[in-house]
């Protein structure tokens, strides 16, 4: 995520409750991976973007492209 | 795994704040993920660095995590606050009048008059004290798995409340009573404490059935 940003990401909790809120709703679904010693033996939580948060995802992507075009804020579209 | 030198692990008060605010289910992965961003940062900025980030981190954390408690557990948090509330207030009345009938029913003022003396005062504040920690237990556990969101509002509800009556005594030149502050804060911070010895004995709980299971 921080790398597709462009900025560091390192503030967890937040993250976490963001992803809680998606998973609760079934845009994505988390599972444990192994424990590691970098992690003091503890497991990472991983996350993976379901076919409903998929799309959920173009939905919101296509309403937004789409207001962005209205508001003549997209080169080409003004 | 190799253990680290202790210099190169973060803060240990600090992971044991995190991980007191953490809902269990949680801690894990926080705790893992500050841990492993910890290790890169120290050997990447350097140990001092890295510490400082963690304390950071786990402040923010903390904050945090006491927000998300009342909008992930309303109810329950909510109760265990005004249940520590109740708790205070019935408790409240009861130090002094207890504390007199202990004295009289040993007779103590006849017998013992400097222990007297040391009941009738500080013995009381200590009474306040136990009450106080007594009420953050109780909203602790009635919060359930938000123990300390829980206890850390009551304590800054507390706390306030000091604030407001020390500037009440210091406009009405009430000075000499604010050496009484001192035992109104440590009761603030009993409440924190309560709340603490709650959570950790749930947690120690919670680990010891998950070793059992597996």
């Amino acid at each position: 995520m921080g790398s597709r940003c462009g900025k560091r990401l390192n503030y967890a909790p937040a993250v976490y409750a963001t992803l809680d809120r998606l998973e609760t709703k079934g845009y994505v679904k988390s599972y444990r991976g192994e424990p590691t010693p970098e992690r003091g033996g503890r497991s990472k939580r991983f996350f993976r973007v379901t076919a409903k948060g998929v799309a959920a995802v173009n939905r919101t992507r296509r309403a937004l492209q789409s207001m962005a075009e209205g508001l003549g804020l997209i080169e080409g579209y003004s | 795994m190799t253990s680290q030198p202790f210099s190169d692990q973060p803060p240990r008060l600090a992971v044991w704040l995190v991980n007191l605010f953490t809902i269990p289910d949680d801690a894990e992965a926080i705790v893992g993920d500050l841990l492993e961003e910890f290790s890169h940062l120290a050997s990447t900025s350097g140990v001092v660095f890295a510490r400082r980030w963690y304390w950071r981190q786990a402040l923010k954390t903390i904050v945090h995590l006491i927000y998300s408690a009342y909008r992930a557990a309303p109810w329950a948090t909510s109760a265990g606050v005004a249940a520590g509330f109740l708790t205070r207030r019935l408790l409240w009345k009861l130090v002094e009048p207890t504390i007199f009938t202990v004295l009289d029913r040993y007779q103590i003022p006849e017998h013992h008059f400097s222990l007297y003396v040391f009941f009738a005062s500080t013995g009381i504040d200590i009474g306040y004290l136990l009450v106080f920690l007594f009420v953050g237990c109780i909203a602790a556990f009635v919060a359930k798995e938000r123990e300390m969101a829980a206890a850390t509002t009551l304590s800054v509800i507390f706390t306030a409340m000091t604030g407001v009556a020390a500037v009440s005594w210091v406009a009405t030149g009430h000075y000499w009573i604010l050496w009484r502050l001192t035992w109104n804060f440590a009761d603030s911070f009993a409440i924190l404490i309560g709340g603490a010895i709650v959570r950790t004995h749930r947690s120690a709980t919670r680990l010891s059935g998950s070793r059992l299971n597996t």
